[in-house]
């Protein structure tokens, strides 16, 4: 039988509790998780079936800082597995937990930190290059209204469609978790 | 002390509190772990990502200063400006711990 296995699955960028429950539920079957390649491809290696807790952070300084910022979360008995696209990775047993359902953030401040993170880092981006590109191109492309024009409107056009469906899927659960930690 | 460290830090975080109770003495971040730990009878355990969070966050407000680097471990000491923000905060959990006792006694 094959110890090791690969699986396709796609969380968008807010959806890390997601994500790190679905490596949790593959640990408790007995597939530890060893890495994420190309996007959605999770690498997994057979294991015995244990509860271990998976964590992302997003922080620059996993980068930046690299060494320091790991040997933080080793000396707290945290793991590390990988950095993917600004994500760092993270696992603890729940056997080796001191208190109950421990977490790489403790207060809701921190996780709240952690949110505006993956906002600046991934969405203003894309906002940028939103309002800066896509909709001057589309009045551009509009106004000049030649026949040259038409394909790259229309190419416009479904760039912005595609920007738009990006924005709602990223805005929907990131309220929803602002909303679960921000309690006033 | 300006009004954005008054706004940010009083009152501060449990964990901003630990961090500057701990960092009278020069310590690094896994060493705030164990101290707070063995200050509140293993109750509170801090979690890395907040800790580094708010070590970076106070560095960079002067509240604590980096001092030397051991074995990649950042070694941190309190500032004279974080000394007052401790103060002050010591002194606002003084007057809720009277007036907790306070309003106990009248009850009974």
């Amino acid at each position: 039988m094959k110890d090791t296995k690969t699986e396709i699955r796609f969380f968008s960028v807010p959806q890390w509790k997601k994500e790190e429950q679905y490596l949790r539920d593959r640990h408790n079957d007995g597939w530890e998780f060893t890495g994420v390649g190309f996007p959605g491809v999770y690498h997994f290696r057979k294991c015995e079936p244990k509860d271990v807790v998976y964590q992302l952070d997003y922080n620059e300084d996993s980068v930046r800082s690299r060494d320091e910022y790991i040997q933080m979360f080793s000396d707290c008995g945290w793991e590390y597995i990988q950095n993917y696209v600004g994500y760092s990775y993270f696992r603890k047993p729940v056997s080796e937990m001191k208190v109950s359902e421990e977490a790489i953030f403790c207060d809701d401040a921190s996780r709240l930190e952690m949110i505006k993170r993956v906002f600046e880092g991934r969405m203003v981006p894309l906002l940028l290059t939103f309002f800066m590109v896509i909709i001057p191109q589309i009045f551009m492309q509009a106004e000049e209204g030649s026949s040259g024009g038409r394909g790259v409107l229309i190419l416009f056009i479904v760039l912005f469609a595609l920007y738009l469906a990006i924005f709602i899927s990223f805005a929907v659960p990131f309220i929803k978790y602002y909303r679960s930690v921000h309690r006033d | 002390m300006d009004s954005h460290i008054r706004k940010v830090y009083v009152p501060m975080t449990e964990t901003g509190f630990y961090i500057l109770l701990c960092l009278r003495e020069e310590s690094h971040g896994y060493g705030i772990v164990k101290k707070t730990e063995e200050l509140t009878n293993g109750e509170i355990v801090l979690s890395p990502g907040t800790l580094y969070g708010s070590l970076s966050k106070m560095e960079k407000d002067d509240l604590i200063r980096f001092v030397r680097e051991e074995e990649n471990r950042k070694i941190y000491h309190i500032t004279e400006l974080g000394s007052q923000v401790l103060e002050l905060e010591m002194k606002r959990i003084k007057r809720l711990y009277e007036s907790m006792m306070e309003a106990k006694d009248e009850r009974y």
